[in-house]
Protein backbone atom coordinates (compact mmCIF):
# COMPACT_ATOMS: atom_id res chain seq x y z
CA UNK A 1 0.00 0.00 0.00
CA UNK A 2 1.26 3.89 -0.60
CA UNK A 3 3.00 5.11 2.37
CA UNK A 4 0.77 8.13 2.56
CA UNK A 5 -2.10 5.30 3.61
CA UNK A 6 0.95 4.43 6.50
CA UNK A 7 1.53 8.00 7.37
CA UNK A 8 -1.88 9.01 7.51
CA UNK A 9 -2.96 5.52 10.07
CA UNK A 10 -0.22 6.81 12.93
CA UNK A 11 -1.57 10.18 12.07
CA UNK A 12 -4.70 8.87 13.41
CA UNK A 13 -3.98 7.03 16.04
CA UNK A 14 -1.28 10.07 17.20
CA UNK A 15 -4.24 12.01 17.19
CA UNK A 16 -6.54 9.81 19.40
CA UNK A 17 -3.63 8.94 21.85
CA UNK A 18 -2.80 13.05 22.13
CA UNK A 19 -6.48 13.49 22.90
CA UNK A 20 -6.95 11.43 25.54
CA UNK A 21 -3.46 12.37 26.70
CA UNK A 22 -4.44 16.25 26.35
CA UNK A 23 -7.73 15.53 28.50
CA UNK A 24 -5.85 13.64 31.24
CA UNK A 25 -3.86 16.39 31.78
CA UNK A 26 -6.40 19.05 31.78
CA UNK A 27 -7.93 16.68 34.46
CA UNK A 28 -5.20 16.47 36.25
CA UNK A 29 -4.60 20.23 36.23
CA UNK A 30 -8.02 21.19 37.57
CA UNK A 31 -7.84 18.56 40.32
CA UNK A 32 -4.39 20.69 41.62
CA UNK A 33 -6.45 23.37 41.39
CA UNK A 34 -9.15 22.44 43.26
CA UNK A 35 -6.90 21.29 45.94
CA UNK A 36 -5.33 24.62 46.36
CA UNK A 37 -8.92 26.23 46.75
CA UNK A 38 -10.13 23.99 49.18
CA UNK A 39 -7.13 24.42 51.27
CA UNK A 40 -7.67 28.04 51.13
CA UNK A 41 -11.31 27.89 51.89
CA UNK A 42 -10.72 25.51 54.89
CA UNK A 43 -7.54 27.95 56.32
CA UNK A 44 -9.94 31.02 55.84
CA UNK A 45 -12.85 28.80 57.64
CA UNK A 46 -10.65 28.19 60.56
CA UNK A 47 -9.42 31.59 60.73
CA UNK A 48 -13.08 33.01 61.01
CA UNK A 49 -13.35 30.39 63.81
CA UNK A 50 -10.63 31.46 65.53
CA UNK A 51 -11.48 35.01 65.25
CA UNK A 52 -14.67 34.06 66.57
CA UNK A 53 -13.76 32.25 69.77
CA UNK A 54 -11.68 35.08 70.74
CA UNK B 1 -60.15 24.47 25.48
CA UNK B 2 -58.80 26.31 28.53
CA UNK B 3 -55.38 25.58 27.75
CA UNK B 4 -55.93 27.38 24.17
CA UNK B 5 -57.90 30.28 25.41
CA UNK B 6 -55.09 31.01 28.20
CA UNK B 7 -52.45 30.43 25.49
CA UNK B 8 -54.40 32.73 23.25
CA UNK B 9 -54.60 35.37 26.11
CA UNK B 10 -50.61 35.72 26.72
CA UNK B 11 -50.54 35.37 22.66
CA UNK B 12 -53.11 38.31 22.46
CA UNK B 13 -50.73 40.23 24.93
CA UNK B 14 -47.25 40.10 23.19
CA UNK B 15 -48.92 40.38 19.74
CA UNK B 16 -50.62 43.40 20.50
CA UNK B 17 -47.63 44.93 22.65
CA UNK B 18 -45.53 43.86 19.22
CA UNK B 19 -48.25 45.66 17.05
CA UNK B 20 -48.22 49.00 19.16
CA UNK B 21 -44.31 49.16 19.30
CA UNK B 22 -42.73 47.31 16.38
CA UNK B 23 -39.35 46.94 17.42
CA UNK B 24 -38.87 43.49 17.31
CA UNK B 25 -40.19 42.79 13.71
CA UNK B 26 -38.30 46.01 12.65
CA UNK B 27 -35.36 45.02 13.45
CA UNK B 28 -35.95 41.65 12.21
CA UNK B 29 -36.72 42.76 9.16
CA UNK B 30 -34.01 45.28 8.98
CA UNK B 31 -31.52 42.87 9.79
CA UNK B 32 -33.07 40.51 7.22
CA UNK B 33 -32.74 42.89 4.25
CA UNK B 34 -29.00 43.34 5.12
CA UNK B 35 -28.33 39.33 4.88
CA UNK B 36 -29.69 39.20 1.77
CA UNK B 37 -27.52 42.38 0.84
CA UNK B 38 -24.52 40.98 1.91
CA UNK B 39 -25.35 37.51 0.24
CA UNK B 40 -25.44 39.14 -3.09
CA UNK B 41 -21.73 40.34 -2.21
CA UNK B 42 -20.66 36.88 -0.99
CA UNK B 43 -21.73 35.30 -3.86
CA UNK B 44 -22.88 37.47 -6.75
CA UNK B 45 -24.46 34.68 -8.31
CA UNK B 46 -25.75 34.24 -11.97
CA UNK B 47 -29.21 32.96 -11.95
CA UNK B 48 -28.09 28.65 -12.39
CA UNK B 49 -26.30 29.73 -9.40
CA UNK B 50 -28.91 31.10 -7.31
CA UNK B 51 -31.47 28.08 -8.22
CA UNK B 52 -29.27 26.06 -6.17
CA UNK B 53 -28.76 28.33 -3.47
CA UNK B 54 -31.80 29.98 -3.41
CA UNK B 55 -33.29 27.48 -0.53
CA UNK B 56 -30.28 27.83 1.67
CA UNK B 57 -30.14 31.76 1.43
CA UNK B 58 -33.71 31.64 2.34
CA UNK B 59 -34.09 29.63 5.16
CA UNK B 60 -30.35 31.42 6.61
CA UNK B 61 -32.00 34.69 6.86
CA UNK B 62 -35.17 33.05 8.04
CA UNK B 63 -33.40 31.73 10.50
CA UNK B 64 -31.03 34.52 11.84
CA UNK B 65 -34.00 37.02 11.46
CA UNK B 66 -36.05 34.92 13.91
CA UNK B 67 -33.30 34.77 16.31
CA UNK B 68 -33.69 38.34 17.35
CA UNK B 69 -37.62 37.64 17.25
CA UNK B 70 -37.00 34.88 19.58
CA UNK B 71 -34.62 36.37 21.89
CA UNK B 72 -37.05 39.08 22.98
CA UNK B 73 -39.32 36.19 23.52
CA UNK B 74 -39.23 35.86 26.76
CA UNK B 75 -36.17 38.94 27.61
CA UNK B 76 -39.32 41.91 27.46
CA UNK B 77 -40.75 39.98 30.12
CA UNK B 78 -37.79 40.81 32.55
CA UNK B 79 -38.30 44.69 32.87
CA UNK B 80 -40.83 45.46 36.40
CA UNK B 81 -40.34 41.59 37.14
CA UNK B 82 -43.25 40.49 34.43
CA UNK B 83 -41.89 37.15 33.82
CA UNK B 84 -41.77 36.35 37.38
CA UNK B 85 -45.77 37.81 37.42
CA UNK B 86 -46.67 35.60 34.63
CA UNK B 87 -45.20 32.78 36.51
CA UNK B 88 -47.05 33.15 39.19
CA UNK B 89 -50.67 33.66 37.58
CA UNK B 90 -53.19 30.74 36.95
CA UNK B 91 -51.54 29.83 33.79
CA UNK B 92 -49.25 26.78 33.35
CA UNK B 93 -45.97 27.04 32.30
CA UNK B 94 -46.82 25.08 28.89
CA UNK B 95 -49.62 27.79 28.34
CA UNK B 96 -47.57 30.61 28.91
CA UNK B 97 -44.98 28.98 26.26
CA UNK B 98 -47.61 28.07 23.78
CA UNK B 99 -48.43 31.32 23.67
CA UNK B 100 -45.67 32.79 23.42
CA UNK B 101 -45.18 30.18 20.38
CA UNK B 102 -47.84 31.61 19.02
CA UNK B 103 -46.98 34.89 19.25
CA UNK B 104 -43.76 34.41 18.17
CA UNK B 105 -45.03 32.31 14.93
CA UNK B 106 -47.12 34.88 14.00
CA UNK B 107 -44.60 37.41 13.68
CA UNK B 108 -41.61 35.08 12.39
CA UNK B 109 -44.37 34.12 9.45
CA UNK B 110 -45.20 37.69 8.88
CA UNK B 111 -41.72 38.79 8.34
CA UNK B 112 -40.91 36.06 6.10
CA UNK B 113 -44.12 36.78 3.99
CA UNK B 114 -42.33 39.68 3.65
CA UNK B 115 -38.76 38.33 3.06
CA UNK B 116 -40.40 36.11 0.48
CA UNK B 117 -41.26 38.55 -2.62
CA UNK B 118 -37.97 40.88 -1.72
CA UNK B 119 -36.38 37.75 -1.94
CA UNK B 120 -37.55 37.35 -5.53
CA UNK B 121 -36.95 40.84 -6.61
CA UNK B 122 -33.70 40.99 -5.91
CA UNK B 123 -32.32 37.69 -6.57
CA UNK B 124 -34.28 37.50 -10.13
CA UNK B 125 -36.29 34.14 -9.25
CA UNK B 126 -39.51 33.46 -10.59
CA UNK B 127 -41.80 32.37 -7.39
CA UNK B 128 -43.08 28.75 -8.41
CA UNK B 129 -46.42 28.10 -9.61
CA UNK B 130 -46.14 25.50 -6.33
CA UNK B 131 -46.42 28.77 -4.21
CA UNK B 132 -48.83 27.05 -1.94
CA UNK B 133 -46.46 23.65 -1.49
CA UNK B 134 -43.70 26.43 -0.20
CA UNK B 135 -45.86 28.30 1.59
CA UNK B 136 -46.03 24.85 3.29
CA UNK B 137 -43.24 24.17 3.70
CA UNK B 138 -42.60 27.49 5.56
CA UNK B 139 -44.91 26.73 8.18
CA UNK B 140 -43.84 23.70 8.59
CA UNK B 141 -40.24 24.77 9.11
CA UNK B 142 -40.94 27.75 11.07
CA UNK B 143 -42.86 26.18 13.43
CA UNK B 144 -39.86 24.29 14.32
CA UNK B 145 -37.55 27.26 14.72
CA UNK B 146 -40.00 28.78 16.63
CA UNK B 147 -41.10 26.03 19.53
CA UNK B 148 -36.67 25.20 19.40
CA UNK B 149 -36.04 28.77 19.72
CA UNK B 150 -39.40 30.17 22.47
CA UNK B 151 -38.05 27.57 24.63
CA UNK B 152 -34.96 27.76 24.54
CA UNK B 153 -35.13 32.00 25.21
CA UNK B 154 -36.88 30.90 28.32
CA UNK B 155 -33.69 28.86 29.28
CA UNK B 156 -31.22 31.21 28.58
CA UNK B 157 -33.40 34.30 29.84
CA UNK B 158 -31.79 35.25 32.75
CA UNK B 159 -27.90 34.21 31.78
CA UNK B 160 -25.53 37.03 31.48
CA UNK B 161 -24.55 36.45 27.97
CA UNK B 162 -28.01 35.46 26.64
CA UNK B 163 -27.57 36.56 23.42
CA UNK B 164 -24.69 34.61 22.26
CA UNK B 165 -25.99 31.64 24.02
CA UNK B 166 -29.09 31.21 22.48
CA UNK B 167 -27.87 31.64 18.96
CA UNK B 168 -25.69 28.88 19.86
CA UNK B 169 -27.72 26.30 21.69
CA UNK B 170 -30.34 26.64 19.12
CA UNK B 171 -28.96 26.44 15.58
CA UNK B 172 -27.39 23.15 16.01
CA UNK B 173 -30.71 21.60 17.37
CA UNK B 174 -32.69 23.09 14.69
CA UNK B 175 -30.44 22.06 11.71
CA UNK B 176 -32.63 18.37 10.60
CA UNK B 177 -35.27 20.81 10.30
CA UNK B 178 -33.36 23.48 8.42
CA UNK B 179 -32.18 21.16 6.41
CA UNK B 180 -35.50 19.53 4.93
CA UNK B 181 -36.71 22.84 4.78
CA UNK B 182 -33.65 24.08 2.55
CA UNK B 183 -34.26 21.03 0.03
CA UNK B 184 -37.56 21.09 -0.22
CA UNK B 185 -37.48 24.95 -1.23
CA UNK B 186 -34.63 24.76 -3.30
CA UNK B 187 -36.67 21.81 -5.66
CA UNK B 188 -39.65 23.82 -5.27
CA UNK B 189 -38.26 27.13 -6.31
CA UNK B 190 -36.36 25.66 -8.79
CA UNK B 191 -39.49 23.81 -10.42
CA UNK B 192 -38.60 20.37 -10.73
CA UNK B 193 -40.93 18.02 -9.59
CA UNK B 194 -40.87 16.76 -5.91
CA UNK B 195 -39.39 13.28 -6.22
CA UNK B 196 -40.10 10.63 -3.51
CA UNK B 197 -36.63 11.37 -2.42
CA UNK B 198 -38.00 14.77 -1.54
CA UNK B 199 -40.95 13.47 0.54
CA UNK B 200 -38.75 12.07 3.07
CA UNK B 201 -38.00 15.62 3.79
CA UNK B 202 -41.95 16.62 4.72
CA UNK B 203 -42.22 13.40 6.84
CA UNK B 204 -38.62 14.68 8.73
CA UNK B 205 -40.05 18.50 9.15
CA UNK B 206 -43.54 17.26 10.18
CA UNK B 207 -41.73 14.70 12.46
CA UNK B 208 -39.68 17.30 14.23
CA UNK B 209 -42.42 19.34 15.00
CA UNK B 210 -44.72 17.08 16.44
CA UNK B 211 -41.87 15.78 18.76
CA UNK B 212 -40.49 18.82 19.82
CA UNK B 213 -43.67 20.65 20.24
CA UNK B 214 -44.82 17.62 22.83
CA UNK B 215 -41.34 17.49 24.36
CA UNK B 216 -41.26 21.08 24.73
CA UNK B 217 -44.72 21.44 25.92
CA UNK B 218 -43.32 18.98 28.99
CA UNK B 219 -40.36 20.54 30.08
CA UNK B 220 -40.85 24.18 29.82
CA UNK B 221 -42.82 24.29 32.98
CA UNK B 222 -39.41 23.08 34.94
CA UNK B 223 -37.46 24.86 33.09
CA UNK B 224 -39.79 28.03 33.95
CA UNK B 225 -40.06 27.42 37.48
CA UNK B 226 -38.46 24.18 38.90
CA UNK C 1 -12.38 2.43 48.02
CA UNK C 2 -13.25 4.35 45.23
CA UNK C 3 -9.81 5.81 44.52
CA UNK C 4 -8.43 1.78 43.93
CA UNK C 5 -11.20 1.20 41.94
CA UNK C 6 -10.28 4.07 39.94
CA UNK C 7 -6.62 3.23 39.30
CA UNK C 8 -7.62 -0.79 38.89
CA UNK C 9 -9.93 0.79 35.66
CA UNK C 10 -7.19 3.20 34.54
CA UNK C 11 -4.20 0.34 34.37
CA UNK C 12 -6.88 -2.41 33.22
CA UNK C 13 -7.95 -0.28 30.52
CA UNK C 14 -3.72 0.65 29.78
CA UNK C 15 -2.91 -2.56 29.64
CA UNK C 16 -5.86 -3.49 27.38
CA UNK C 17 -5.04 -0.81 24.57
CA UNK C 18 -1.66 -1.95 24.64
CA UNK C 19 -2.31 -5.68 24.11
CA UNK C 20 -4.93 -4.27 21.41
CA UNK C 21 -2.22 -1.82 19.87
CA UNK C 22 -0.02 -5.75 19.09
CA UNK C 23 -3.08 -7.56 17.33
CA UNK C 24 -4.03 -4.21 15.35
CA UNK C 25 -0.57 -3.95 13.90
CA UNK C 26 0.82 -7.48 13.89
CA UNK C 27 -1.86 -10.16 13.57
CA UNK C 28 -4.82 -8.18 11.35
CA UNK C 29 -3.62 -8.47 7.71
CA UNK C 30 -4.31 -5.48 5.70
CA UNK C 31 -7.84 -5.01 4.27
CA UNK C 32 -8.27 -5.17 0.71
CA UNK C 33 -9.33 -2.11 -0.69
CA UNK C 34 -8.36 0.55 1.95
CA UNK C 35 -5.50 -0.83 3.68
CA UNK C 36 -3.41 -0.04 6.31
CA UNK C 37 -5.63 2.87 7.03
CA UNK C 38 -8.72 0.58 7.99
CA UNK C 39 -6.82 -0.13 11.08
CA UNK C 40 -8.59 3.21 12.30
CA UNK C 41 -11.77 1.69 12.60
CA UNK C 42 -10.56 0.18 15.76
CA UNK C 43 -10.36 3.62 18.07
CA UNK C 44 -13.45 5.20 15.55
CA UNK C 45 -15.49 2.69 16.05
CA UNK C 46 -15.55 2.22 19.79
CA UNK C 47 -14.64 5.84 20.54
CA UNK C 48 -17.89 7.03 18.83
CA UNK C 49 -20.29 4.36 20.37
CA UNK C 50 -18.84 4.85 24.09
CA UNK C 51 -19.44 8.75 23.19
CA UNK C 52 -23.05 8.06 21.91
CA UNK C 53 -23.46 5.41 25.17
CA UNK C 54 -21.94 8.12 27.43
CA UNK C 55 -24.53 10.91 26.13
CA UNK C 56 -27.49 8.38 26.51
CA UNK C 57 -26.68 7.48 30.25
CA UNK C 58 -26.29 11.24 30.87
CA UNK C 59 -29.03 12.31 29.74
CA UNK C 60 -30.74 9.46 32.14
CA UNK C 61 -28.53 10.87 35.36
CA UNK C 62 -30.16 14.88 33.99
CA UNK C 63 -34.17 12.52 34.00
CA UNK C 64 -33.00 11.19 37.32
CA UNK C 65 -31.94 14.54 38.72
CA UNK C 66 -34.89 16.02 37.67
CA UNK C 67 -37.33 13.09 39.85
CA UNK C 68 -34.96 13.27 42.98
CA UNK C 69 -33.20 16.97 43.02
CA UNK C 70 -29.95 14.87 43.98
CA UNK C 71 -27.20 16.96 42.60
CA UNK C 72 -25.04 14.24 42.58
CA UNK C 73 -26.82 12.89 39.66
CA UNK C 74 -25.89 16.18 38.17
CA UNK C 75 -22.62 15.79 38.68
CA UNK C 76 -22.34 12.71 37.29
CA UNK C 77 -24.55 13.82 34.00
CA UNK C 78 -22.07 16.62 33.84
CA UNK C 79 -18.90 14.13 33.81
CA UNK C 80 -20.15 12.04 31.85
CA UNK C 81 -20.77 14.31 28.90
CA UNK C 82 -17.36 15.98 29.47
CA UNK C 83 -15.47 12.55 29.16
CA UNK C 84 -17.93 11.34 26.43
CA UNK C 85 -17.32 14.93 24.41
CA UNK C 86 -13.55 14.22 24.74
CA UNK C 87 -14.04 10.90 23.08
CA UNK C 88 -16.31 12.25 20.23
CA UNK C 89 -13.76 14.22 19.20
CA UNK C 90 -11.29 12.00 18.79
CA UNK C 91 -14.21 10.00 16.48
CA UNK C 92 -14.68 13.22 14.54
CA UNK C 93 -10.74 13.51 14.23
CA UNK C 94 -9.98 10.20 13.27
CA UNK C 95 -13.30 10.00 11.15
CA UNK C 96 -11.76 13.27 8.83
CA UNK C 97 -8.02 11.57 8.30
CA UNK C 98 -9.27 8.00 7.35
CA UNK C 99 -11.84 9.88 4.81
CA UNK C 100 -8.78 11.85 4.02
CA UNK C 101 -7.13 8.95 2.13
CA UNK C 102 -10.53 6.52 1.63
CA UNK C 103 -12.52 9.70 -0.28
CA UNK C 104 -9.74 12.10 -0.95
CA UNK C 105 -11.52 14.35 1.20
CA UNK C 106 -10.83 15.91 5.12
CA UNK C 107 -14.78 16.04 5.27
CA UNK C 108 -17.76 15.95 3.44
CA UNK C 109 -20.85 17.21 4.65
CA UNK C 110 -23.21 13.66 4.10
CA UNK C 111 -25.81 13.32 6.34
CA UNK C 112 -24.48 11.18 9.01
CA UNK C 113 -21.13 12.85 9.45
CA UNK C 114 -23.21 15.79 9.69
CA UNK C 115 -25.44 14.74 12.67
CA UNK C 116 -22.35 13.68 14.40
CA UNK C 117 -20.88 16.93 14.00
CA UNK C 118 -24.34 18.80 15.29
CA UNK C 119 -24.00 16.43 18.19
CA UNK C 120 -20.66 17.17 19.13
CA UNK C 121 -21.86 21.11 18.90
CA UNK C 122 -24.90 20.59 21.13
CA UNK C 123 -22.77 19.14 23.61
CA UNK C 124 -20.26 22.00 23.53
CA UNK C 125 -22.94 24.17 23.94
CA UNK C 126 -23.99 21.97 27.31
CA UNK C 127 -21.23 22.83 28.74
CA UNK C 128 -20.87 26.25 27.59
CA UNK C 129 -24.52 26.59 29.46
CA UNK C 130 -22.93 24.86 32.51
CA UNK C 131 -20.18 27.58 32.79
CA UNK C 132 -22.79 30.42 32.13
CA UNK C 133 -25.08 29.25 35.65
CA UNK C 134 -23.48 29.55 38.60
CA UNK C 135 -26.50 28.49 41.03
CA UNK C 136 -25.63 24.70 41.07
CA UNK C 137 -29.76 24.01 41.30
CA UNK C 138 -30.68 26.23 38.15
CA UNK C 139 -27.40 24.70 36.63
CA UNK C 140 -28.77 21.09 37.03
CA UNK C 141 -32.41 21.82 36.23
CA UNK C 142 -31.28 23.44 32.71
CA UNK C 143 -28.50 20.65 31.78
CA UNK C 144 -30.80 18.06 32.12
CA UNK C 145 -33.66 19.33 30.12
CA UNK C 146 -30.79 20.67 27.13
CA UNK C 147 -29.50 16.85 27.40
CA UNK C 148 -32.82 15.33 26.66
CA UNK C 149 -33.13 17.47 23.52
CA UNK C 150 -29.89 16.81 22.94
CA UNK C 151 -30.33 12.92 22.91
CA UNK C 152 -33.53 13.19 20.95
CA UNK C 153 -31.51 14.72 17.98
CA UNK C 154 -29.16 11.60 18.46
CA UNK C 155 -31.48 9.38 17.55
CA UNK C 156 -32.18 11.34 14.24
CA UNK C 157 -28.75 11.20 13.92
CA UNK C 158 -29.06 7.34 14.42
CA UNK C 159 -32.30 7.43 12.26
CA UNK C 160 -30.22 9.12 8.99
CA UNK C 161 -28.34 5.59 8.73
CA UNK C 162 -31.76 4.28 7.58
CA UNK C 163 -33.67 7.32 5.78
CA UNK C 164 -31.22 9.07 3.68
CA UNK C 165 -28.54 8.11 1.52
CA UNK C 166 -25.22 8.44 2.28
CA UNK C 167 -21.37 8.42 1.51
CA UNK C 168 -20.26 6.70 5.40
CA UNK C 169 -19.88 3.09 4.69
CA UNK C 170 -22.70 0.90 5.61
CA UNK C 171 -23.24 -1.41 8.78
CA UNK C 172 -20.05 -3.46 8.96
CA UNK C 173 -20.44 -4.67 12.64
CA UNK C 174 -21.80 -8.20 12.88
CA UNK C 175 -24.59 -7.44 14.86
CA UNK C 176 -26.53 -5.69 12.04
CA UNK C 177 -27.76 -8.40 9.47
CA UNK C 178 -25.46 -8.48 6.34
CA UNK C 179 -22.03 -7.78 8.55
CA UNK C 180 -19.17 -7.05 6.28
CA UNK C 181 -16.10 -7.61 8.36
CA UNK C 182 -14.16 -11.47 8.71
CA UNK C 183 -14.91 -12.12 12.12
CA UNK C 184 -11.01 -12.46 13.16
CA UNK C 185 -10.54 -8.45 12.31
CA UNK C 186 -13.59 -7.56 14.26
CA UNK C 187 -12.51 -8.69 17.47
CA UNK C 188 -10.13 -5.85 18.14
CA UNK C 189 -13.45 -3.64 17.42
CA UNK C 190 -14.81 -4.93 20.52
CA UNK C 191 -12.05 -5.44 22.76
CA UNK C 192 -11.00 -1.79 22.25
CA UNK C 193 -14.93 -0.68 23.18
CA UNK C 194 -14.26 -3.02 26.33
CA UNK C 195 -10.88 -0.93 27.12
CA UNK C 196 -12.23 2.59 25.80
CA UNK C 197 -15.36 1.95 28.38
CA UNK C 198 -12.87 1.33 30.80
CA UNK C 199 -11.03 4.20 30.43
CA UNK C 200 -13.90 6.52 30.66
CA UNK C 201 -15.29 5.10 33.67
CA UNK C 202 -12.20 5.91 35.29
CA UNK C 203 -11.83 9.38 33.74
CA UNK C 204 -15.42 10.17 35.10
CA UNK C 205 -14.83 8.75 38.49
CA UNK C 206 -11.97 11.37 38.33
CA UNK C 207 -14.12 13.97 37.43
CA UNK C 208 -16.96 13.32 39.54
CA UNK C 209 -14.78 13.48 42.45
CA UNK C 210 -13.69 16.94 41.59
CA UNK C 211 -17.44 17.69 41.25
CA UNK C 212 -17.54 17.06 45.12
CA UNK C 213 -14.71 18.68 46.02
CA UNK C 214 -16.55 22.12 43.91
CA UNK C 215 -19.58 21.20 45.65
CA UNK C 216 -17.44 21.27 48.94
CA UNK C 217 -15.69 24.38 48.33
CA UNK C 218 -18.96 26.09 47.69
CA UNK C 219 -20.88 24.97 51.02
CA UNK C 220 -17.28 25.69 52.88
CA UNK C 221 -17.38 29.29 51.36
CA UNK C 222 -20.91 29.70 52.08
CA UNK C 223 -20.47 28.52 55.44
CA UNK C 224 -17.03 31.40 56.14
CA UNK C 225 -19.49 33.94 54.42
CA UNK C 226 -22.18 32.98 57.41
CA UNK C 227 -19.69 34.20 60.16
Amino acid sequence: MSPENYTFMFYGFTVAWLVIVIYVISIALREKKLRDELERVKRMVDEREGELKK
Amino acid sequence: MNFLRQAWAVAEKDLRSEVRSKETVNASLSFALVILLLFSFAFDPDAEQVRQISGGLLWLVFAFAGTLILNRSFARELVNDCLDALIASPASGAQLFFGKCLANYALLVAVECICLPIFAVFYNVRLPQRIALLFLVMLLGTWGITVIGTLFSAMTVNLRLRELMLPTLVYPMLIPALIGAIQLSTVLIGGEPLGADNQIWFRLLIAFDLIFTILALSLVEIVLVG
Amino acid sequence: MRLKIMLALLVLSGLLLTWNLYTMFLKVPDEANQGAIFRIIYFHVPAAITSFTGFFVAMFCGVGYLANKDLRLDAIAASITEVSLAFATITLITGSIWGRIIWGLWWTWDPRLTSYFVCWLMYVGYLMLRRAIDEPNTRARMSAVLSIFACIDIVIVWKSIEWFRTQHPGPVLSIRSGGGMAPGMEAPIWWNLLALLMLSASLILIRMRQEAMQREIDSLRRYAHAF
